[in-house]
């Protein structure tokens, strides 16, 4: 008889009608969607938004100053890069490639991680130490290199981006949920549902796989955010895109020479990235809060 | 020694307090043993946490006292409350093993224990292996190196006895002391609790479920309901003469070892929750009272002594009937009442052929030792159509690997299982499947075994989402289904569309038997079912298997170590030890006259129900019982 159990026994609701009411009231998850869902718009509206074309040239504008600053026009908001090319509208065109990479590679990470982790998880055994030692095997490469040797490898190109990130970070997954997944297998539901007869993979999707949700989806924000940082160190050293491209890490690489005279061309860049990658670990973090019943608990 | 007058706590939650005690008056003076009996929720443990300072947040006492030795427990900085914890003030936890640092070994703890007490380290040696022998530990010096998960559940309660009379307290507390132990530990542990306490004259507050085992315990017993005392007085007049309607119940709902048969009156619905005792203006027991009235509802009952020291929280008709025990009525009445016996001549439904599971255990850094064990060792059973057959032993007896045998969970490493006179091997898909529809499982832990995500309706039916069941794609057949068991199982209607985190331990455990019985299997397999359960629901749950045995016709093996429960379910009984059968014979022929040994602890270990029999009985000896472990290094 403590508080909490007043909390349950006047709070008993349904766990999953009111689920997306309570994702809302989360203040982390309201800012960090806001965030991402704000990027979003911003990305697919991008030709209607963004004031020019983010590859025009104008070499009478070169290095002008935001518009706030002595010498700024409301032509370029956020004033140019040394090529005279409009800051603002690069920066809302680079969000294309950092979301297509962060949504794409958190997907595809977690498709082959969480999959790989039921899998292992749920049969134990040899499967699973076949898979564990996989990803031990895995994540004892350092993910730079790795990365790295498979672009040169591969070529360059978004695809190649996304490739390269989803074979590094697939074993965040497999390594997490599967550590869920052994909790939830040990449960006597999971046992019921085999005597009752349901196969393995009926199993696995309907009582195994719904409890292991909540954590996947917290780490998938997480690691939109990671992916994010990776394509922007890529595209950094130039190893990402196409140059007619433009992608936030470029503009980072672009801005490196003129930093001493106009820091703001580096700092819009690092501003978005920074912004973006928050969005997402703020989404995540208040979903993880949101979606355990114990924490939810504690908190309200 | 200690005294606690007209006490009311009252705990905040939102914007209104609840009174989660009302109106507590105990005591228990030097050398006595005071009972605080109540099923969970009662708030007996709350009485405990009081006297250690222990209150959750959001608890404040509102009124009355709690007089210690003289001085008032509640007006005691923190700092005069540390120095009598422990010290004058001992406490035995419920879980022995959680509450022993696992990285310290038993002498570290215990050194730690004694240097706080203020012995010098010089002495601390000598006078651990003094007290711990005081406790009958085999080779108490050897016991001292140690670590927690070396010893058994019983030991360490030894251990912490010992560290509890350490210090010489005036007042014990032990909150249910035996909850987590076997029932032959129990009755050792009690044993020597009450040796010890004898030796120190200590004054100890005992805090219990079971009604039966306090009433030979102690000297005083109290009774709680919902944070209300309803009964107060000497043990033996509480249990032989119980003047509250709830005392009587929860006394009636116990089944018996010995005597006749009868069948377990239960109460409807259950103790209310902290949250709902504010809209409760009277007697909180009123709404589930056999003998309430509109007065009994509308306003709060007082205390009342109706004889030397006995008192009871209810109106003065109420308890006119009670010398004459109510339950000789319903006995009278169902004299005729006999456990599902069966059909002697069908053909056995299961039957296990000398089937022994072993296990392996690897150890160390390659795997290179193996360790062999044996969980289940040439056990043979049949088990008839409609017939009710109980499994008794302690943990580790095996009696849980026999379930899994039997439901498949777990294959035989030699021997036979029949399932209709065919034999199931891990090939035969057909027999496996036909095992499914005939043998169902009903889980120890419903909260374990209920997947939170479900509602009562897709648990209820799970079993029609597989492809071959005849109903599962259109959805009516379904519904229907998943209604009738709700009425099967005794749930009320508006339970279909919630969730197991919205519904009470004894509704889980409906939905749980509900599950099992969707296919219509012909054989329960039951493993400790009512275990976790309280009294009164464990009573409405045997009524409910019982009912669904003669409605139905299906059988059940039951596997608990409550051997009341056994005996009032089961025709045929069969105990366990080590993995092996040891007795095996009609319930009440092997209750009345037991010729295993073991048989004979195990019957020894239940507190009877007749108040005059002494118990734990004189002549046990107190010495840490020498079971041979089934490990055996091959």
């Amino acid at each position: 008889m403590t508080v909490a159990d007043l909390n349950t026994q006047t709070g008993a609701e349904q766990p999953q009608r009111l689920q997306l009411h309570r994702l809302i009231r989360q203040p982390r998850v309201a800012v960090g969607g806001a965030i991402l869902l704000m990027m979003i718009l911003a990305a697919l509206l991008a030709p209607w938004v963004a004031p020019h074309d983010p590859l025009e040239q104008d070499l009478l504008q070169m290095l002008a100053p935001p518009v706030w600053a002595q010498g700024g026009s409301a032509t370029f908001p956020l004033g140019t890069d040394s090529l005279g090319r409009c800051v603002l509208s690069r920066v809302i065109y680079g969000a294309r490639v950092a979301l297509i990479v962060g949504i794409m590679s958190a997907l595809g990470a977690m498709l082959i991680g969480s999959a790989l982790a039921l899998i292992g998880g749920y049969f134990g055994g040899r499967i699973d130490r076949a898979i564990s030692y996989v990803v031990d095997l895995w994540m004892s490469f350092p993910p730079v290199v790795l990365s790295l040797i498979l672009l040169v490898g591969v070529g360059t190109g978004v695809d190649k981006v996304i490739l390269a990130v989803v074979l590094v970070d697939w074993t965040r997954f497999c390594r997490v949920v599967r550590a869920d997944v052994l909790i939830t297998r040990r449960r006597d539901y999971v046992l019921a549902a085999r005597l009752i007869g349901f196969t393995h993979l009926r199993t696995l999707l309907r009582e195994v796989l719904p409890a292991a949700v909540p954590l996947i989806i917290t780490l998938f924000s997480i690691e939109m955010g990671v992916a994010i940082i990776v394509e922007a160190t890529l595209s950094f050293i130039g190893l990402s895109v196409p140059p007619d491209v433009t992608t936030w890490g470029q503009m980072l690489a672009d801005a490196r020479g003129d930093i001493q005279s106009a820091l703001w061309v580096m700092l819009v860049p690092v501003c978005a990235i920074i912004v973006t990658v928050l969005g997402c670990n703020l989404l995540g973090d208040g979903l993880r809060v949101a979606l355990d019943p114990r924490l939810r608990l504690r908190g309200e | 020694m200690l005294s606690i007058t007209d006490l009311t706590l009252t705990a905040q939650a939102g914007d209104h307090s609840v009174d989660v005690l009302r109106g507590i008056s105990l005591s228990v003076g030097r050398g006595k043993v005071l009972g605080l009996v109540g099923e969970s929720g009662a708030g007996k443990s709350m009485i405990g946490r009081l006297v250690a300072g222990h209150m959750p947040p959001g608890f404040a006492v509102s009124r009355g006292q709690v007089m210690f030795d003289g001085a008032d427990l509640l007006a005691l900085t923190a700092h005069q409350r540390r120095l009598l914890l422990g010290r004058r003030i001992a406490f035995i936890p419920q879980e022995p093993l959680s509450s022993l640092n696992p990285v310290m070994t038993i002498g570290q703890t215990f050194g730690e224990h004694l240097m706080l007490l203020g012995l010098d380290a010089g002495k601390r040696g000598e006078s651990m292996v003094e007290q711990l022998a005081s406790v009958h530990l085999p080779s108490p010096r050897e016991m001292l190196r140690r670590y927690p998960h070396e010893l058994s559940g019983g030991q360490c309660q030894r251990v912490l006895i010992a560290m509890a009379f350490a210090s010489n307290p005036a007042l014990l507390i032990a909150d249910e002391p035996t909850t987590a132990l076997d029932v032959v530990s129990q009755t050792h542990i009690l044993a020597l609790l009450e040796e010890q306490q004898r030796l120190h004259r200590t004054a100890v507050m005992l805090i219990t479920h079971d009604l039966r085992l306090a009433a030979h315990v102690c000297d005083d017993i109290a009774v709680l309901y919902a944070g209300e005392q309803v009964e107060h007085g000497p043990a033996r007049e509480v249990l032989g003469r119980p003047r509250h309607p709830y005392t009587r119940a929860l006394h009636a709902a116990n089944p018996d070892v010995h005597g006749k048969q009868r069948v377990l009156p239960s109460l409807a619905g259950q103790m209310p929750g902290v949250s709902a005792l504010a809209s409760i203006p009277g007697c909180r027991f009123a709404a589930r009272c056999p003998a309430r009235d509109l007065g009994c509802e509308r306003r709060p009952q007082s205390l009342r002594e109706c004889s030397a020291g006995h008192w009871v929280r209810c109106a003065p008709g109420c308890e006119e009937n009670s010398d004459r025990p109510e339950r000789s009525a319903q006995q009278d009445a169902t004299e005729s009442w006999q456990t599902p016996a069966g059909e002697r001549n069908a053909p056995a439904l299961v039957v296990l052929e000398d089937v022994t599971l072993r296990y392996t255990a690897r150890l160390g850094i390659f795997g290179q030792r193996r360790i062999h064990g044996y969980a289940v060792k040439q056990v043979s059973l049949s088990i008839q159509p409609g017939e009710f057959v109980g499994i008794v032993g302690e943990s580790g007896s095996g009696k849980s690997s026999v379930a899994r045998l039997i439901v498949g969970a777990a294959a035989p490493t030699s021997g036979r299982i029949l399932i209709e006179g065919k034999e199931r091997k891990r090939e035969d898909a057909a027999v496996f499947r036909l095992s499914r529809e005939l043998v169902q499982m009903i889980f120890q832990d419903p909260h374990s075994a209920l997947n939170p995500r479900r509602s009562v309706y897709r648990l209820l039916t799970q079993a029609y989402e597989l492809d071959h069941v005849p109903g599962s794609i259109e959805r009516k057949p379904r519904y229907d289904r998943g209604n009738q068991l709700l009425k099967d199982v005794g749930l009320p209607a508006d339970c279909l569309e919630r969730f197991p985190a919205q519904l009470s331990g004894g509704q889980k455990q409906r939905v749980n038997i509900g599950r099992a019985l969707c296919v219509m299997p012909r054989l329960l397999v039951a493993d400790e079912i009512v275990s976790g359960l309280d009294v009164s629901v464990q009573a409405q749950i045997l009524n409910l298997l019982l009912e669904l045995g003669k409605r139905q016709g299906v059988a059940l093996l039951l596997i608990s170590h409550d051997l009341s429960v056994v005996r009032y379910l089961c025709s045929r009984v069969i105990v366990m030890q080590s993995g092996s059968v040891v007795e095996e014979g009609k319930t009440d022929e092997v209750f009345a006259n037991p010729q295993h040994a073991y048989t004979q602890l195990l019957l020894r270990s239940v507190p009877p129900a007749d108040p005059e029999t002494v118990w734990p009985s004189k002549g046990l000896s107190l010495d840490e019982r020498v079971t041979g472990g089934n490990l055996s290094i091959s």
